[in-house]
């Protein structure tokens, strides 16, 4: 076989499992007794791996809050000061199939969704959303209130969700998919109809549970449009996990910010990152007297859902968004087209109605956005400098990372071929 | 020699088919002529190390 065709088995073997595996959410537990080498010292950032000397204000505000959220500091400054002196790790998320939406960060208590691939067999994980209060670690924020938050989702909402979630043998992500397909989510930064169908299967099973504070668990999780997604996190997280190490693979399965550098990870070379300037997220201010640069560079983990074809890849399946990236329903469409164009193969179990039933792309080829000059676009939000969301918008993928993965390949092709060659 | 079918050709209404910079094809249809353009860039546009890597890697049409 010639290098090229064999590029092309690895990339079909990698389609072969993004298109045909069955993410299940089957629990919620603590970080360290689920996810594979978590430690106590263990903090889980965002993005390609990150020094402390480079890491944003929000982030270092997140990774400082987790320190002290875990007893291991008093005070932020000594916290950071055990970073800086390597008492506490930190460790590029995705590397441990993690999803650390925006400035999130996962410590070794904090409740984590677990979810399976039923048939590839991969794991997956992501913290919990939390919910529609704007100050939260999530967006780089930490007081008392956030900590008086974290607490409660560590000791009373996760545990009730784990219990419910097991209770109801677990809540199949394609299905809800595929209940939800022309509802108009595009399931990066609008999932509304998940969320909803998602509370609509999991609610009873959460009326059954012994929780002293059951209503609140409900409310909480009840009024949260945005659960989904960061099921839908751990979901691909789940997925790309068996996607990792198939050598000479140039699907890209991994992809993420950490404020700085903006980096995209390749199936053959696994979670090696391939980086460059992280572009900023453009669209919308959530306040008007926001300006540009209050923002910081693409910053987090949500748009490992654009790896699986969601997101700006499949923004025609919800227009709606695009308002909020400062744009129209044809640019949703070109959006589409663009990822379209660079992609291996198209999802089944989730038509869109007005696009002729059209699937959604799925499976960038870094071979096809390089050769091609076709650059697809992420959805996202921006977080601000000072810490919280700064808007919402889009950007689009940088060349720079895709030309780095293409020339990692380009090495491992030439390894084989000089072992062959020697054999 | 028939030269009758060149000779037709002529005498037939013009239509360019314009490869490379677009700026042609709309000086054509401004001047009344029509004109297609064929969607065309060079692979990896134009970097000479990333078309040397996909010669190998393959995957572009």
């Amino acid at each position: 076989m010639t290098i090229e065709q064999r590029v092309d088995a690895a990339n079909a073997r990698v389609l072969e499992i993004m298109t045909k595996s069955r993410p299940v959410w089957v629990d919620v537990r603590p970080a360290i007794d689920v996810i594979p080498g978590m430690t106590k010292t263990t903090i889980l950032t965002p993005g390609p791996g990150i020094d402390p000397d480079r890491v944003t204000p929000p982030q270092r505000t997140s990774i400082c809050g987790a320190v002290l959220h875990e007893g291991l500091a008093n005070s932020m400054e000594e916290a950071w000061s055990m970073v800086e002196r390597g008492e506490i790790q930190l460790v590029s998320s995705q590397t441990m199939n993690v999803g650390n939406a925006a400035c999130m960060v996962t410590s070794a208590s904090m409740p984590v969704i677990v979810v399976e691939d039923k048939i590839f067999g991969g794991r997956g994980f992501a913290p919990l959303h939390p919910g529609g209060n704007p100050k939260c670690l999530r967006w780089g924020l930490y007081d008392e209130e956030v900590e008086h938050d974290l607490r409660w989702f560590r000791d009373v909402y996760g545990p009730a969700l784990g219990q419910a979630v097991r209770a109801a043998g677990g809540m199949d992500v394609i299905t809800i998919l595929s209940k939800t397909a022309g509802m108009g989510d595009e399931n990066h930064n609008r999932q509304p109809a998940a969320s909803m169908c998602l509370a609509l299967q999991l609610i009873p099973f959460l009326l059954d549970m012994e929780c002293a504070e059951k209503n609140a668990v409900i409310k909480h999780f009840s009024a949260n449009d945005r659960f989904f997604l960061h099921v839908m996190m751990a979901g691909v997280e789940s997925i790309t996990a068996s996607c990792k190490g198939i050598a000479l693979s140039t699907v890209m399965v991994g992809m993420g910010g950490n404020g700085v550098e903006f980096g995209i990870q390749l199936a053959g070379t696994g979670n090696r990152w391939y980086t460059t300037a992280a572009p900023k997220i453009k669209g919308t201010f959530l306040k008007p007297t926001y300006k540009e640069e209050d923002l910081i560079g693409y910053l987090g983990d949500s748009c490992v859902t654009e790896v699986w074809g969601l997101g700006g890849m499949s923004a025609i399946a919800g227009p709606a968004y695009m308002r909020l990236t400062g744009s129209n329903y044809a640019e949703a469409r070109n959006r589409t087209e663009k990822a379209r164009a660079v992609s291996l193969g198209e999802h089944t179990f989730a038509p869109v109605p007005w696009e002729d039933m059209a699937g959604f792309p799925v499976g960038v080829d870094a071979r096809k956005v390089v050769g091609y000059n076709i650059l697809p676009i992420s959805h996202g939000g921006s977080a601000l400098r000072c810490g919280g969301q700064g808007g919402a918008g889009a950007a689009e993928l940088p060349l720079g990372c895709f030309k780095e993965s293409l020339r990692g390949i380009y090495a491992q092709a030439k390894e084989i071929m000089a072992r062959e060659e020697t054999e | 020699m028939d030269c009758e079918k060149i000779l037709n050709l002529f005498r037939s209404e013009l239509i360019t088919v314009n490869v490379g910079p677009k700026l042609l094809a709309t000086s054509l249809e401004m001047q009344g002529y029509k004109a297609y353009q064929v969607e065309w860039k060079p692979m990896a546009g134009g970097d000479k190390e990333m078309q040397e890597i996909l010669d190998l890697l393959g995957g572009v049409d």
